[in-house]
């Protein structure tokens, strides 16, 4: 269910502008040390969160018999700097600080949540979230110990202390070289996109986990006019990088991808419309294995029997050559962590095992549902919201074909190089994606460029129907990615091979 | 007015200004919200809290920067107002920034939108639970032996927002929120498992339909999705249920907004007073229904609002443009995006519709899809069910619409009598005709 129109008006309110941009906001104390050296208490030294003080927090919120608690310390700085008509001339810096608590009964969940990291409000909060256990008080840890964890993205300088001076060219490069690719380019956006997020999650089986976790982006976007027509396309990479990833090769090659992409539209038509075979080109694409497949094995769904999957277990769902994995360790890509949201370290989780549905993708709550242990897939979008299991990096392994031959196989359809947005309805397992590029097959050649188009499929059935898998697998680079479950986005990363799915129904128009 | 949260906000601006800064625009949103959730009859999520959102646009020397913080300590907020300020002066400069010419501030009508439900504050613990429970009693009684799960949920809350500006704008308004729904999942064929929903929102609770509506109708909605198959693709007239217009409306709004025409991705841009639709495609942003859950005085510009009518009979009438893209447009400001729309109602129900239009489908349900504001493409997957004579036969799932948004609308040939009160876009259903729905 979305929540409407209201709220996201008094949302939008105070930040004016919806949409994106911004500036590095300079913050006091602390922020200039380099992240690879610091040590943990981050939340201590800067808000007096003391061990002492979660136990308090943590008692309150067990005080009427819950199974367990934890405490989500988050301070977030975003910030992107924007470019409009030729000139960076927009500066966008959020400041998110606060701490959420959570008290888990069986399956149902107590929640409340402060701005303020002062004891009184986090002992309301804590109170709000007791509520919902209705016994004695339960058993909260005595003392804590700091969870031992990988960094799958270690930082040689937080973006934040970058100094705007270092960020503004590169914005204005990726527009002078748009520009300077095609004389049919007439507007430019450009920006640059940096998120620190830094969390501590203490929980009342005596676990505390503190991570840094870095975003970002850069992002050009063009509209190019031929004939008195008009196209416009963007491209973006980043993910969990360290500044020195932004150098001229990557803005070289962001800002080709966005030209070529607007200039190949002025040829591209919605193609025709009905049930065809549709070849997926290697990385974005990947959308639709997030969309058709992942959101349907999290187990939250499964757990609740809302999912087509929830029966699928060991079974056969796919061709031996199908393996389906969700990696929270890939290094600096957007959906690995080194730890998830209720404090269980990032790791890799088989979903489908050549063809056999060994996993579901869990979190605490599920995991004790099932008997397992967590997978780590425990996310959340802030500390206002509650935790789901969510995806990481869902990738589909390479297969044994070469790409010209998964595309010979097609008498007539359609190739999909590029997915704008996608959509599953996860008890039905029908899904749709929004190809925004791509081309005709006829013949086992690809010809005229496409557009603009919805595709629609079933989950389990696309599975059965992925019948070629090619060697050339590819991570999406992107960085501007998020995924969207419940009302909270968290960012996701996703990848994969050239692919055949038999047939698809192509939303094209009547020829 | 809140004292509190206006003393934050005009020390806000006075110490940007003080900082350095030229002018300053400032706002502060707070909320106070419950949030409660019933599945197999007991509580799944009980979450409540106060959220605060402090923002700041600053404005120095023709540099403009943005800044939202929740770290509303005082000491916190003077080192954030310095960097913002220090932030902004390394941008380039921008001859289109400043605030509005004030005049654009007068003129705020004296109405009362009545958006704050006095029963707002007698609402208790025990009234949301048996609210939920009264919801998720009815689904499960309408749902039968089918259903495999119901998540029965409300949603409330007390909303205020304060926005002040250096050169004299001061707006605050004070709203409550209701939602209130049950999403149901039912056993199909195979492993099939369609999900379906029903919710209402209101600004005022006795607008609200009642629990057992709720619930019921979210059985109804999600039965109605059983045995859901793909059809042979074809050419057919449709009817888009009045809760689902917006969905389709949305890829028409994002090309009619200042920033989308001055920057040349929007294929309304030359469109003013040209016909691009049908008569009986007429827009109106009416800022003043009274508990509208888009009514506002004013907008995040401080412009006093006006009622208009965006399009008229087919014929583009207005855009969106805020201040900023008016002064890069060199054109009128209006408003920056819409408060209440609505597509005023006809004269006979879906029902009666549905008889006359022999075989078509009934789209209640948008997947994916997407729209090009730059071109004008569409395209969205559907589900809904196919009639007959009046009548629903099948249920269709997994098809698709694709089409140009400059013919669309001319495709639409009737609007029904049923708006959708329950969100700030009051739309009715809306009949289509010629339009490709592909499947098979």
């Amino acid at each position: 269910m979305k929540k409407i129109s209201r709220r996201s008006f008094i949302k939008t309110a105070a930040s004016a502008a919806a949409v994106s941009i911004a500036a590095p906001v300079v913050l006091p104390r602390g922020w200039y040390a380099l992240a690879g050296a610091e040590k943990p208490g981050y939340f201590e030294r800067e808000f007096g969160m003391t061990d002492s003080l979660s136990q308090k927090v943590l008692a309150e919120a067990l005080s009427k018999g819950g199974d367990f608690a934890d405490l989500y310390f988050e301070h977030t700085i975003t910030n992107s700097l924007s470019l409009e008509d030729g000139k960076v001339n927009r500066a966008y810096s959020d400041v998110s600080l606060g701490v959420g608590i959570r008290t888990v009964k069986g399956d149902q969940v107590g929640y409340g949540f402060t701005q303020e990291l002062a004891e009184e409000s986090m002992m309301n909060a804590a109170s709000t979230a007791a509520t919902i256990a209705s016994g004695k008080a339960g058993k909260s840890a005595g003392k804590f110990t700091w969870l031992k964890m990988k960094n799958y993205y270690p930082l040689k300088k937080l973006l934040t202390s970058v100094p705007l001076e270092s960020k503004l060219p590169l914005v204005q490069s990726a527009n002078d070289k748009c520009f300077a690719l095609s004389p049919q380019v007439v507007k430019v956006n450009a920006a640059f996109y940096d998120q620190q997020k830094r969390i501590l999650v203490v929980t009342s089986d005596g676990t505390k986990a503190e991570d840094l976790q870095p975003r970002n982006y850069l992002y050009a976007s063009v509209t190019a006019e031929k004939d008195g027509r008009r196209e416009r396309a963007g491209w973006n990479i980043g993910g969990r990088w360290d500044f020195s990833f932004y150098t001229q090769d990557v803005v070289d090659e962001i800002t080709k991808m966005a030209v070529d992409r607007t200039l190949v539209l002025f040829k591209a038509v919605q193609p025709p419309a009905g049930e065809m075979p549709v070849v997926l080109g290697p990385g974005v694409t990947a959308v639709l294995l997030h969309e058709a497949i992942g959101h349907g094995m999290e187990a939250d769904f499964n757990r609740k029997k809302l999912s087509t999957y929830s029966t699928m277990i060991g079974r056969q769902v796919a061709e031996p050559f199908v393996t389906i994995i969700d990696d929270g360790t890939m290094p600096n890509y957007l959906g690995s962590i080194n730890v998830d949201d209720e404090g269980t370290p990032g790791q890799r989780t088989v979903l489908v095992d050549k063809g056999i549905l060994t996993s579901y993708m869990y979190d605490k709550i599920s995991a004790r549902h099932y008997k397992v242990n967590s997978s780590g897939n425990g996310r959340r979008q802030s500390y206002q919201h509650f935790i789901q299991p969510r995806m990481r990096n869902t990738i589909m392994l390479a297969g044994p074909a070469t790409p010209k031959d998964v595309i010979k196989n097609v008498k007539k359809g359609i190739y999909v190089q590029d997915v704008s947005n996608g959509q599953v309805k996860i008890g039905e397992g029908d899904f749709a994606f929004f190809v925004s590029q791509g081309k005709m097959v006829e013949n086992g050649k690809l010809t005229a460029p496409i557009k603009d188009i919805n595709i629609m499929g079933n989950g389990p059935k696309m599975l059965k129907n992925t019948t070629m898998l090619a060697n050339d697998f590819e991570m999406n680079k992107g960085g501007g990615g998020a995924c969207g479950k419940g009302g909270q986005a968290v960012p996701c990363g996703f990848g994969q091979p050239t692919c055949l799915v038999k047939s698809m129904t192509v939303g094209g128009v009547k020829r | 007015m809140n004292k509190e949260l206006y003393d934050l906000v005009a020390w806000t601006v006075k110490t940007a200004i003080s900082a350095g800064a030229a002018e300053c625009r400032a706002g502060v949103s707070s909320e106070r919200f419950v949030d409660i959730s019933y599945r197999d009859r007991k509580p799944e999520n009980i979450k409540e809290a106060t959220t605060k959102q402090l923002g700041i646009e600053v404005f120095v020397n023709g540099r403009y920067s943005i800044q939202t913080t929740s770290d509303l300590r005082k000491t916190a907020l003077k080192d954030f107002i310095s960097s913002a300020i220090a932030t902004t002066k390394l941008l380039a400069e921008d001859p289109f920034r400043n605030l509005p010419d004030s005049k654009y501030y007068k003129g705020r009508a004296k109405v009362d939108l009545e958006v704050l439900d006095p029963a707002y504050k007698k609402l208790t613990p025990a009234d949301r639970h048996n609210w939920v429970k009264a919801i998720e009693d009815a689904a499960l009684a309408a749902g039968g032996e089918k259903v495999v799960s119901v998540t029965a949920s409300e949603y409330d809350s007390h909303d205020e927002l304060l926005l002040m500006s250096s050169n004299g704008f001061e707006g605050y308004q004070e709203s409550t929120y209701y939602q209130a729904g049950a999403q149901m999942t039912v056993q199909d064929e195979g492993d099939r498992r369609p999900m379906g929903f029903d919710y209402a929102a209101s600004v005022i609770k006795k607008n609200m339909p009642s629990p057992e509506e709720i619930g019921a109708s979210a059985a109804k909605r999600t039965l109605n999705l059983l045995g859901g198959k793909k059809l042979k693709t074809e050419t057919l007239p449709i009817i888009i249920e009045n809760r689902n217009v917006s969905r389709l409306l949305g890829g028409f709004l994002a090309a009619m907004n200042g920033s989308s025409i001055q920057q040349k991705r929007s294929f309304l841009a030359d469109k003013k007073g040209k016909k691009i639709g049908s008569k009986h495609f007429t827009i109106i942003d009416d800022p003043f229904v009274k508990g509208g859950m888009g009514s506002r005085l004013f907008d995040m510009d401080g412009f006093a609002l006006k009622k208009r009518v965006m399009v008229d009979a087919g014929v583009l009438k207005e855009f969106f443009v805020d201040w900023y893209y008016s002064r890069k447009l060199g054109w009128e400001p209006t408003t920056r995006g819409p408060a209440n729309l609505i597509i005023p109602p006809g004269k006979r129900s879906v029902k009666e519709i549905m008889k006359d239009l022999g075989r078509g489908i009934f789209i209640t349900g948008f997947i994916g899809g997407n729209s090009n504001s730059t071109t004008g493409d569409a395209s969205i997957g559907i589900t809904g069910q196919l009639f007959e004579n009046g009548k629903l036969v099948q249920a269709v799932a997994e098809m698709n619409i694709a089409d140009n948004h400059l013919k669309i609308w001319n495709r639409l040939v009737e609007v029904a009598n049923d708006p959708w009160i329950y969100s700030s876009q009051r739309m009715p259903s809306l009949v289509f005709t010629d339009v490709v729905v592909s499947g098979l």
